[in-house]
């Protein structure tokens, strides 16, 4: 109700307006140098409000639940000369349903999630008992409410549960730190399955492989795909596309990447962590195929891109964000892969992606959990490598796609296989 | 206010408790592609309780101001059920206090019509100076914030904190190839900082279309100078992180990596945190316990001399507090951040530092880094060469990675002026925008691995 409030205020003196209020309830546990550190219960409130006056938009957020007026007349005050608007406010669109609130998540306690801690830094303690653990187990219930002056107005409670584990280990001047994670709208997550595959990552980097510079096959594990959606994302960003400053601008139905690459935004998947029926504009979210058998088939917009770029919105506002990513697997088992390198690199995480100019597809990123593949074998992680590439590139040059798809969560979430590129750049002492 | 929190402390049953609620007005300003693309303000008040109980941390976190009793409650509970052996928390005197900031040109006094002008004028320098520039990204954003925090030691301190972010970039686009090239603007005196820069404007547009034709660095092992603006993000990233108390006070084998006295850099190597600067990104009479900041010598001759401590951190370690517990905003509990940290100047001038350099690079200018326990990386805005004792061609998508125990015994020349640039924003993990001071005079490093082309 506090929504159609806002929008009606609004409405007083502009021609649009639309209004979002989010309450969240969140509880998290964190551990760190191996015991529980801290506890906490957070009560959020986030109050949006954009409008239309005289064709230039206004915005104002406020956290103040009494301050309805207040932020009404901020947003109003912004609009004079704000940007100009080339869009309208939708009206009420039918959406898909999609499973987005579990009742299972709403009565977990602290101690359950302290619960869930310990047995994930026993699995790692297990394995190695010098390993130092970290890491961090929440819950949250969110009720979002939404209206515009089009006609649009819902609310809707959704769920959400995450736990991550850290296992970091130093020997002499060496650190090396191994984790990973996962989150989603269920409670019924595998933490066991997350901490196993911590440890997995510390037992392949029990050694150090030496690896010498030069071009070499590299496979990108699920959650290193990080390197090569980050040019997508900006590229295929509908703004930078209408603004030509993406190198994919008005390369719409040609091939740019191997013919094997497909990939997918997929809001509509029940439970998943960033699906939802309506997106944060009240447009309602569905599938969209962004590259099709390396075919570019579409851009993310939001309704200000659409509207500036003389389309429609494909449910990506505000922000023109996406939301779950699906990469096509491939028909290559994973073993096989590894198998058939003679020398190259596995890649989990790494850092320093997004410096540099990651819009035109150019990476060059440290490799923080990595390993060395040396005929057909994992024999070791890597340290002080930086790989480096572009992106675009290195979507031509696929060799493999795996034929199985894990859920991975780093800056973009989805499901995505392994995919093994030609060659790539390693540099290292 | 001070009242409504001493009450609600009242209600504790704690061992420590403390309550920090903030009031915050934003407004932003962003120019993207080739016009407006977001204006807005934004208010937002907040609070978070700690408690703290036998070791173990409760938090409690609020938009809702209305019932702090309560939140002080729910922070204890949350506190016994993690608490599990004594409590390390170095005790410091209480104060009673309030800051109020001094701002040359209050940016709250300026209607944002004419915040809007001075960053248009900026956007159309970049779009009308070259045909290739296909779009620019002004951004200003600025914020007050309002500050109230009582613990139960009996401090009482208001604070205020103004700040200023920016970033003027030109992107440029010949076909496939795109580049960019961009400033930081920031700073805490007021509104000045961000007027006037007409000319660097211009220089930034020209420097993109330079990036075009600029060919990639050729990847392997070279004697680097960084500038002073690289050197103090060099500094920030590669070491300081590693001077965060937080992330060594429980890890047995990190205190052995990082024992005062450890020889960890070369001689002429001096490093410093001062959170006490006038007028620069990091500084606050207090911080975000109640603790007067400081400066703090971290590497003294190239000697690990100090390390920056929250109250917790000081007392596990036996060392004393230095005022560097920090918290980006209400929403999360302070930890031991840097303030203002510099690589301290040394006599060389930058012509002894090139001179005798047969095959380098002048790296200027840093478009962000991250660290991972000792290994980091990090990116050059632009770079030049440096061929036979002079500067070069520029060159592009020059990024450092290495090992910062190895890095630091690897400077041999400093240059003798500090030059402090605009700061920046640091993260760490979720703790992120926190506005940090970043400097140093010009570094020269032998055997720094440069990624790029084969």
């Amino acid at each position: 109700v506090i929504v159609e409030q806002l929008v009606d205020r609004a409405m007083e003196e502009a021609q649009g307006a639309q209004a979002s209020v989010v309450q969240k309830d969140l509880t998290e546990v964190s551990f760190e140098n191996d015991v529980v550190k801290s506890a906490e219960s957070s009560q959020s409130t986030e109050i949006k409000v954009r409008v239309v006056v005289g064709g230039r938009i206004g915005t104002s957020h406020s956290t103040d639940i009494h301050d309805l007026d207040g932020v009404v007349a901020r947003a109003l005050e912004v609009a004079e000369f704000g940007a100009l608007c080339t869009f309208e406010f939708p009206g009420h669109q039918a959406g898909t349903a999609v499973k987005v609130y579990d009742r299972a998540v709403v009565p977990v306690t602290k101690s359950e999630l302290i619960q869930v801690g310990q047995e994930m830094k026993g699995l790692i303690k297990a394995y190695d008992t010098d390993a130092i653990v970290r890491g961090g187990m929440d819950k949250a219930i969110a009720k979002r409410e939404f209206a515009n002056s089009g006609g649009v107005n819902f609310a809707n409670e959704s769920t959400f549960f995450g736990a991550w584990i850290l296992g970091q280990r130093v020997r002499g001047s060496d650190i090396f730190e191994a984790w990973h994670g996962f989150a989603c709208k269920k409670r019924a997550i595998d933490h066991v399955a997350i901490a196993r595959q911590t440890v997995e990552m510390l037992r392949m980097g029990e050694n150090i492989a030496p690896i010498h510079s030069g071009r070499m096959p590299v496979i990108f594990t699920p959650i290193a795909m990080d390197v090569l959606l980050l040019s997508l994302r900006l590229g295929l960003d509908g703004k930078h596309v209408f603004t030509k400053y993406s190198p994919l601008a008005g390369r719409l139905g040609e091939q740019m990447a191997d013919s094997r690459f497909s990939l997918t935004e997929n809001p509509l998947i029940d439970y998943a962590a960033l699906s939802s029926m309506y997106d944060d504009e009240g447009v309602p979210r569905r599938i969209v195929p962004l590259i099709e058998n390396g075919v570019v088939r579409s851009f993310l917009h939001d309704l200000d891109s659409a509207g500036r770029a003389g389309t429609q919105s494909t449910g990506h506002g505000e922000g023109r964000n996406p939301t779950n990513l699906i990469i096509k697997p491939g028909d290559t088992p994973y073993e096989e892969m590894v198998k058939s390198i003679g020398e190259g690199l596995l890649v989990y995480y790494v850092m320093g992606l997004g410096q540099g100019n990651p819009v035109s597809g150019e990476f060059s990123v440290g490799v923080r959990v990595g390993y060395k593949i040396e005929n057909g074998e994992v024999v070791g992680r890597v340290k002080d490598v930086m790989l480096s590439g572009n992106v675009y590139d290195a979507l031509t040059d696929i060799v493999a796609i795996s034929d199985g798809a894990e859920w991975a969560r780093g800056w973009y979430s989805g499901a995505f296989p392994h995919i093994q590129v030609g060659e790539l750049n390693v540099v290292t002492h | 206010m001070r009242e409504r929190m001493e009450k609600a402390l009242r209600a504790s049953d704690a061992e420590y408790t403390d309550i920090r609620i903030e009031d915050v007005t934003s407004s932003w300003i962003n120019f993207g592609g080739r016009d407006l693309d977001d204006i807005g303000i934004s208010k937002t008040v907040g609070g978070i309780v700690r408690a703290l109980v036998k070791g173990g941390w409760g938090y409690a976190k609020f938009n809702d101001l209305s019932n702090l009793e309560q939140r002080v409650k729910d922070a204890c509970q949350s506190a016994r059920l993690v608490s599990r052996e004594k409590s390390h928390f170095a005790s410091v005197e209480p104060v009673v206090d309030e800051a109020i900031a001094a701002l040359e040109k209050d940016f709250r006094a300026i209607p944002l019509a004419q915040k809007k002008a001075v960053l248009e004028e900026y956007h159309r320098i970049m779009l009308g100076y070259h045909a290739k520039i296909q779009s620019s990204s002004v951004r200003y954003g600025d914020s007050f914030r309002k500050i109230w925090y009582a613990n139960s030691d009996g401090t009482y301190i208001v604070d205020e904190q103004p700040d200023i972010s920016g970033y003027v970039g030109a992107n440029v686009r010949d076909g496939d190839n795109t580049q960019t090239a961009f400033k930081y603007l920031g700073g805490v005196t007021g509104f000045q900082v961000v007027e006037g820069l007409h000319s660097e404007v211009a220089a930034i547009a020209q420097r993109a279309v330079d990036l075009l034709t600029a060919p990639q660095v050729t990847g392997g092992k070279y004697t680097v100078i960084l500038n002073p603006e690289f050197a103090g993000s060099f500094i920030h990233e590669a070491f300081g992180h590693l001077s965060e108390a937080d992330h060594i006070h429980e890890n047995e084998q990190m205190r052995k990596l990082m024992q005062l006295g450890r020889r960890i850099g070369s001689d002429v190597l001096n490093v410093i945190d001062d959170g006490t600067m006038p007028g620069q990104r990091g500084t606050h009479r207090y911080d975000c316990e109640g603790v007067k900041t400081q400066k703090t010598y971290l590497i003294q001759d190239g000697i690990l001399a100090g390390r920056l401590h929250s109250r917790e951190s000081a007392a596990r370690m036996n060392e004393q507090p230095t005022g560097n517990a920090r918290a980006v905003g209400y929403h999360l509990p302070p930890i031991t951040r840097m303030t203002n940290t510099y690589i301290d100047k040394g006599n060389a001038t930058f012509e002894d530092m090139i001179k005798d350099v047969k095959l380098g690079i002048y790296a200027v200018d840093n478009i962000g880094g991250s660290t991972s326990g000792g290994a980091f990386t990090f990116s050059a805005a632009y770079a030049y060469m440096i061929r036979d004792g002079q500067i070069g061609e520029l060159v592009r998508d020059v990024v450092l990675t290495g090992n910062a125990f190895e890095t630091l015994m690897n400077i041999d020349m400093l240059s003798a002026h500090v030059d402090w640039g605009p700061g920046g924003m640091c993260g760490w993990n979720q703790h992120f925008p926190l506005p940090v001071g970043m400097s140093g005079p010009h570094v020269r490093i032998h055997n720094v691995i440069v990624g790029g082309k084969q």
